[in-house]
């Protein structure tokens, strides 16, 4: 019993000597420090790609005849064996798993440092 | 109503917002100085550099905190390797041995506060033990928080509380409870 009070005695003795440390100032200087908010510059680069891809699909468009190459190459893909359609799906699958394996393990990886 | 650590973790990592994140160190600027404070030795000004790349890897690594822990938790982590690492650079991760600490205990004499010699008694345990007793006696945790914290196995971390308790009680015995 003895022992429990001196346990309950050290612990608040031990809370009690760190009062609260007031701020002054080390919020703002943290703040200071950080990197500038990444956000403006992602918005950026979206809007960069977006306009990029806009501009190559309407490029693409023109220079194909009226986007004419879309209904020829569902023509030619029709057209295939059916084995090699399966093999072309198949592959583009293991492709995106592994893409997706790799990103899942390199963020494990990150989260662990 | 108050948003609560997760919240503010949440706008930090869809937002980047930094009010937010200037709302969590306002909330643990306190409690990191102060474990730093202890783990120094009461060098406020290496402790409060310490603190400041505490929060500054913490803005860095928010992605990597996953809500398993209190965010507080996760931050003594970060804290704790902060000021490791800077130990390591100064070559003071070494403990005080125990003829050293039975030397120094002279309340009466050097200081009549009890304040002044908990500390002072705190920062003659070795390292290993000072930081046990600070994270689960002063600062709340679990032994299980304080495991993952300090990367020691738990019943390291149980050992250690109780022999830093142990020597506390006998540097401060005058102090006690009868």
């Amino acid at each position: 019993m003895k022992q429990v009070n001196q346990e309950d005695w050290l612990d608040q003795k031990l809370r009690e000597a760190t009062p609260y440390i007031d701020d002054e100032g080390f919020t703002a200087r943290v703040l200071q420090q950080l990197p500038p908010p990444q956000r403006r510059h992602d918005l950026l680069r979206a809007v960069i790609l977006l306009g990029m891809a806009f501009l190559a699909s309407v490029l693409a468009y023109v220079v194909s005849g009226g986007g004419r190459f879309v209904s020829v190459t569902f023509e030619r893909l029709a057209a295939l064996p059916a084995l090699w359609v399966f093999a072309l799906a198949l592959s583009s699958g293991l492709v995106i798993a592994a893409a997706g394996a790799t990103a899942a393990v390199s963020r494990s990886r990150a989260s662990l440092t | 109503m108050e948003l609560t650590d997760a919240d503010l973790v949440a706008r930090v990592l869809v937002d980047d917002d930094q009010h937010a994140f200037g709302e969590l160190v306002r909330r643990h600027q306190s409690a990191v100085r102060g474990l730093l404070r202890q783990l120094t030795r009461t060098d406020v000004a290496l402790a409060d550099d310490l603190a400041q790349q505490t929060f500054l890897r913490a803005y860095k690594n928010i992605r990597s905190f996953r809500g398993e822990a209190r965010f507080s938790t996760w931050l003594y982590r970060i804290a704790y390797n902060c000021f490791r690492e800077d130990a390591r650079r100064r070559k003071e991760l070494v403990g005080i041995d125990e003829e050293k600490l039975q030397t120094q205990h002279d309340p009466q004499v050097t200081d009549p506060g009890l304040r002044h010699d908990l500390m002072r008694a705190l920062s003659l345990l070795p390292l290993n033990e000072r930081s046990a007793v600070l994270l689960c006696c002063q600062n709340g945790l679990s032994h299980d928080e304080a495991s993952r914290v300090l990367d020691i196995p738990l019943g390291t971390v149980k050992t250690n509380v109780l022999r830093g308790r142990e020597k506390l009680k006998r540097m401060l015995a005058d102090w006690g409870p009868n």
